[in-house]
């Protein structure tokens, strides 16, 4: 069953077309990443999805809704939740408040402390949960955001580039805690870079290039597609 | 509800502190027993402008927008409760004046919020166009000298002000000298405390969040426009507590307690004392207000010059407040020469320094 | 006919001109550095005060007012270099520290020179077309509105300094790694808002009373056209003096001065609401 699906949708910034009349359908219970070289309308396309620009063209729909028109905050009540590429943290409040902000519409008094105390130990954060966000290293602040995101309990968990900026350790153990969480029912649509982070855990991949879908399937077919390697790993090794 | 009065939103807990509190609330209550009723007259003429910075104070420091308006809404429920005292006639009616002149003051608050917030003015700009719409609030009131500008029997009289009508009266009871003045300490406790439990709980977590990264609250599926307009409304509403009392107090209201250089002076109060922290605010607030009265005696311009420094002397030396500074530098070397931590000492001795760009 | 045209005219061209003045050199500090020069009205003071003293003193009018100008603008420099510089990267702060400034610089004169000064008088001549009389001096003002924007047309689009300048305000640290001393931009950028400032209250002195708090005058208008015009004198504070002119002529004439402020507030705050880049975004299609 499609839990996002964009249908159509193009974007357009004065005369440049970042996204043009792309289809993307997200199933729910699936871990789907959205790869692409440099400058191919990931970003803009999980803006879109995000709801921080309104397409120039085409609809998207959560869980059979149609939100196009919505305000990012809409649909996060709806059961999406975002993590963005630049770590967005509440810089001068301490760790544990920023969990607590996305924790306490879901739970309160003694759960929400568990809830907090549970997510700090798996994030690797107890120890610094009296410091402030800003203090914390720039995967430490990712961790952060993630664990943010998590906290919210969504159906549908929207990750731009996680693991900028993480060291390959870190890039692996963030791997592994989306896949838990994916193993406990919770839909990932992830845009990344790094491939190996890809492989790790990915189920189905959609290709963007030039704004437009190149390519899409399982896994295996896109890994041993050489056209894609063509586009992508051509432009990488130029880069 | 009550362990709500303590949190990360605001400093001072524990024994200690409380303990002072109620130290100071003691000398408040117990003042008017050996001062004389002139100088009684005078502090509660002074606590009067606390409820206006706290306002801003929650605006400013904890929801991030900086409004340069506050005395729009001062103005706004100063002459409604002058307007709907005289109309409504003295008594007790004039309770329900005050009431509805600080509704008015929210409704003003909201409307232009409304405009404001959803339009996506911020920082700089929420500051200008809340001063302008203070200074045509003014300018308005100053030209409405003549008889045509009245409301029913209240004429609003031009920059000689608006007077005539009753202070605050219960039954027969004026509301007035040490009656008036401990009105007032009963009024700044609750709001004292109720902005407290406000900023501590999780409405006042969204509220600094949204000062802290709007995009990242929104992104946790908060509205933040309507926890600014919420912030809004409730930092312009205590201005127009301070407005109506103001008018109250004195019978009296002139544009010139709205316009320039009226419009600066919470702006003073609150950067001066720490706008991140209530009770900084509220110290401070006091200190300079009672300190400008001393001066205004002798020369307006004068204290008023004192004031302008004052604002340039903070943002040059400790742009997060003189009296914040000091009051966590004091917490820091009681903490520090409890623990023998003296490295926290010094990191929060560096942050006073002013940022050199 | 044509008489009433020109009235018409005439009325438009009196509150363009001052909106523009009164603005212009807001609208350059703010397009420059981001800062809004909350002693902007003290400025404007300034070049009135110094205006008078000159011609008290035997000086021309019109060199009067030229001296004031710069007079404004060298304490401008001073001012960017004591104060505001420290603040770029704390636009709020700047903001604060220039109010600051503004009540020192008022009440100090409020203590020390009193509260009114003997004014010159409006230059005299008038023209009549139809049955219509009109002051020749209020036509200058229009005309000296149009030439400030043209000066900073060819200051900013036509000299070496306007490349530079440009190209700071694009991105100052780029324009710095390239060799730009951004420094000194800043300081002669932040001179010309002020001494257009001076020229805006040397223009207007002879045709009001002086007080030292005369510059409150002036700072609704130009807080409001900077707000509709964004970062952009040319294609920004220009439309939106032209925009909000018409709304003030058609309440001016119809309801007086005051109602006339009101709604050009009112309509400000409405476009906001509407428009959340400003009037400018419709104007200057900027793709991203």
């Amino acid at each position: 069953m499609a839990l996002v699906e964009v249908k159509g949708v193009s974007k357009r910034f004065g005369g440049l077309t970042a996204v043009s009349d792309v289809d993307l359908t997200v199933d729910a219970g699936e871990v789907h990443c959205l790869i692409g070289p440099n400058g191919a309308g990931k970003s803009t396309l999980f803006k879109l999805i995000v709801g921080l620009y309104p397409p120039t063209q085409g609809s998207i729909l959560f869980d059979t809704v149609d939100i196009t028109a919505e305000r990012p905050y809409a649909r996060v009540q709806r059961g999406m939740s975002i993590k963005m590429q630049a770590p967005s943290v509440f810089k001068e409040l301490p760790v544990r408040q920023n969990i607590q902000i996305a924790l306490q519409e879901r739970l309160s008094g003694a759960e929400r402390i568990t809830e907090e105390d549970r997510l700090l130990t798996l994030l690797n954060l107890g120890p610094d949960s009296e410091k402030l966000a800003g203090a914390l290293s720039h995967g430490q602040q990712q961790w952060l955001e993630i664990g943010m995101a998590l906290a919210l309990k969504p159906q549908l968990l929207l990750l731009d580039e996680p693991t900028a900026g993480m060291s390959p350790e870190e890039t692996f153990k963030t791997g592994e805690l989306i896949k838990s969480f994916n193993a406990e029912g919770m839909t990932v649509l992830v845009v990344e870079h790094d491939m190996a982070f890809v492989r790790q855990v990915a189920q189905r991949v959609t290709v963007l290039h030039l704004g437009k879908i190149f390519a899409r399937g399982n896994l295996e077919n896109i890994l041993q597609d050489e056209k894609v390697a063509e586009i992508y790993l051509g432009k990488t090794h130029a880069h | 509800m009550f362990k709500l009065l303590e949190g990360p939103q605001t400093l001072g807990r524990g024994k200690i502190f409380w303990s002072c509190f109620l130290a100071v609330l003691a000398g408040a209550l117990t003042y008017p027993l050996f001062a004389d009723s002139y100088d009684v007259g005078n502090f509660a003429y002074f606590l009067i402008w606390i409820f206006m910075a706290l306002g801003l104070c929650l605006m400013w420091g904890y929801g991030g927008m900086l409004s340069f308006g506050q005395t729009l809404f001062f103005g706004i429920a100063g002459y409604g409760y002058g307007v709907l005292a005289i109309n409504m006639g003295g008594g007790t009616a004039t309770i329900a004046a005050l009431v509805l002149s600080v509704v008015l003051a929210m409704l003003a608050a909201g409307i232009l919020g409304y405009f404001m917030i959803w339009g996506g003015i911020n920082g700089i700009f929420f500051g200008i166009v809340t001063l302008s719409a203070t200074l045509v609030l003014a300018f308005f009131l100053g030209q409405t000298a003549g008889p045509e500008w009245h409301i029913g029997p209240a004429r609003l009289n031009g920059f000689n002000g608006m007077k005539g009508m009753d202070p605050l009266t219960v039954g027969d009871f004026y509301i007035e000298g040490s009656a008036l003045y401990y009105t007032m300490i009963a009024l700044i406790v609750i709001v004292y405390l109720a902005l407290r439990m406000l900023v501590n709980s999780g409405i006042g977590n969204v509220i600094v969040a949204t000062r802290e990264n709007p995009q990242r609250a929104e992104m946790l599926g908060y509205d933040v426009r309507k926890y600014q307009l919420l912030t809004f409304v409730i930092g312009s509403g205590l201005a127009g507590l301070s407005g109506a009392l103001y008018t109250s107090w004195g019978q009296f209201i002139t544009p010139s307690s709205i316009g320039l250089p009226a419009a600066a002076m919470p702006i003073v109060w609150v950067a001066f004392s720490g706008r991140n922290d209530l009770t900084a605010t509220l110290v401070g607030s006091f200190l300079l207000l009672f300190g400008f009265q001393t001066i205004t005696v002798y020369s307006q311009q004068a204290a008023l010059v004192l004031m302008g420094a004052l604002l340039l002397a903070t943002v040059m030396l400790a742009p997060q407040g003189f009296v914040l500074g000091i009051g966590k530098l004091a917490a820091d070397w009681w903490g520090g020469r409890r623990r023998r931590d003296d490295g926290a000492v010094a990191e929060e001795a560096g942050r006073l320094q002013p940022e050199e760009s | 006919m044509s008489a009433e045209v020109f009235s018409v005219f005439y009325q438009f061209a009196d509150v363009f001109a001052f909106l523009i003045l009164s603005a212009a050199g807001l609208a350059i500090v703010f397009g420059m550095m981001g800062v809004i020069n909350m002693a902007h009205g003290e400025f404007i003071m300034c070049g009135a005060y110094v205006t008078v003293g000159l011609v008290n003193l035997g000086v021309p009018l019109a060199i009067a007012q030229m001296l004031a100008a710069l007079t404004a603008g060298l304490i401008g420099v001073l001012v960017e270099f004591l104060v505001v510089r420290r603040f770029y990267k704390r636009p709020l702060d700047s903001l604060l520290a220039t109010w600051g400034l503004s009540l020192i610089v008022t009440q100090s004169m409020l203590l020390i020179v009193g509260s009114a000064v003997r004014g010159i008088g409006t230059p005299e001549g008038s023209f009549a077309i139809g049955g219509y009389s009109f002051s020749t001096y209020r036509l200058v003002l229009f005309g000296c509105a149009v030439a400030v924007l043209g000066g900073l047309y060819i200051i900013f689009m036509k000299t070496r300094f306007g490349v530079i300048a440009r190209a700071t305000m694009q991105n100052a640290a780029m324009a710095k790694a390239l060799g730009a001393r951004t420094g000194r931009i800043y300081a002669i950028s932040f001179g010309i808002g002020t001494g257009l400032a001076g020229l805006c209250g040397a223009l207007y002195a002879p045709t009001m009373t002086l007080i030292p708090t005369m510059g409150a005058t002036f700072v609704v208008e130009s807080f409001v056209t900077v707000v509709i015009g964004g970062a952009n004198v040319l294609l920004g504070t220009a439309p939106a003096a032209v925009f909000l002119a018409m709304i003030r002529m058609a309440l001016n004439a119809s309801y007086g001065q005051i109602i006339g402020q009101i709604g050009m507030l009112v309509a400000v705050i409405l476009i906001i609401r509407v428009l959340p880049e400003g009037l400018s975004s419709v104007l200057v299609r900027r793709g991203r």
